[in-house]
């Protein structure tokens, strides 16, 4: 069936582009105007759903209900893995914080210890490893 | 204490997570030999930090609990910062490594023969690891292109030390245990020179308690897959 292949080559296709893609402003954008749409779509198909069945019946759907599943699964795994990459962000930065703050500490105590001499050099920023905001990298 | 000549640029990063009860004892093993430690404490919730502080060890501790790919990448990034620094052996808390291993690779390293040099435990006898723990590291191994292009028979040992430049370039972003992959892989696609040579490894009834459980291998492969590339 048509829908089947279509469904799949959007779901696919989509995974690539959230994945590969850094998130700029661009891409930011598109989700919003997507999700937007796809809110509009869902209040059209409420209101008249006899077209959204004809929608459905073009693409080898049975009805417009079903069609509207297989389009919210399609949103729903979206927004997951959305989820899921802005996480992976956040514990980046929260892991760069941590270390800076660990590292810095470290120096303090263990020269407290007098494991360190008062002439070593002080980490004063830990190189930061995110290449996707060019003003946090300081090497 | 007599320190052997040529040490004083080795240093060892142990990263700590709850190992109260025998990270002392571990530390002073290592101490004998090296003078150069720095044990990461990823946020224990036990003694850890009070018994590594009582050694002769640097301490840097997480505020929080990170994961041990993360106090890898704290410890070589503090141990980096060290003046006169050159080589960094990375040494599991549970004392299973043993501290003649990690001189004979650093012997290698030193010997300009590798930039990396990698623990195996099966490259002479793997006669102490378990027989399906040997199975699924050595499937492991062979499934795995990055370990396949560097011949590597043990991809996922804690022991292994990399040369200074090699420290300065990589950076492990994998924070829970996905590092150990995220280091083959980058090492195949680098150009750095990597070695592999046999350790043993001490199977004790503590460090098996404390092992990765295989089923672990699950998340890995996920934490590895969905990331974003490029970032």
């Amino acid at each position: 069936m048509l829908i089947q292949i279509l469904l799949l080559i959007v779901i696919s296709g989509l995974l690539v582009v959230f994945v590969r893609s850094r998130h700029g402003v661009r891409m930011q954008a598109g989700k919003r105007i997507g999700l937007v749409l796809f809110a509009l779509v869902n209040f059209y198909a409420i209101l008249r759903p006899d077209d959204l069945t004809a929608v459905a019946n073009w693409f080898g759907v049975g009805r417009g209900t079903d069609l509207l599943l297989y389009a919210l699964v399609v949103v729903f795994l979206l927004a997951m893995l959305n989820t899921y990459l802005r996480f992976q962000g956040v514990e980046r930065q929260l892991t760069e914080l941590a270390r800076t703050l660990a590292v810095r500490e470290a120096e303090i105590v263990n020269r407290d210890r007098g494991l360190l001499s008062a002439s070593d050099p002080v980490v004063t920023a830990v190189t930061s490893g995110q290449p996707e905001h060019p003003s946090a990298r300081d090497s | 204490m007599p320190i052997p000549r040529g040490v004083d640029d080795v240093w060892l990063v142990v990263p700590v997570f709850n190992e109260q009860a025998v990270i002392g004892s571990v530390i002073e093993e290592i101490l004998r030999t090296y003078p150069n430690v720095v044990c990461v404490d990823d946020g224990s919730s036990d003694g850890s930090a009070e018994a590594i502080a009582s050694t002769g060890a640097h301490l840097v501790r997480h505020p929080i609990n990170l994961g041990q790919g993360a106090a890898l990448q704290t410890g070589l990034t503090y141990a980096c910062a060290r003046p006169g620094a050159q080589y960094f052996v990375t040494f599991d808390a549970d004392g299973q490594h043993r501290v003649e291993d990690a001189l004979n690779m650093v012997a290698k390293a030193r010997s300009g023969e590798a930039d990396v040099v990698l623990g195996s435990r099966f490259l002479e006898s793997a006669a102490t690891v378990p027989a399906l723990k040997r199975f699924v590291l050595r499937c492991i191994a062979a499934l795995s292109p990055a370990a396949r292009r560097l011949n590597l028979t043990d991809a996922h040992n804690g022991l292994r030390v990399f040369t200074r430049p090699v420290v300065e370039e990589f950076r492990i972003s994998m924070n829970r245990m996905a590092h150990a992959s995220e280091i083959v892989s980058y090492l195949s696609r680098s150009s750095w020179r990597v070695a592999e040579m046999p350790v043993s490894v001490l199977y004790t009834d503590y460090s098996m308690s404390k092992g990765q459980s295989l089923v672990n291998g699950v998340n890995v492969l996920f934490d590895l897959s969905v990331r974003q590339r490029g970032a």
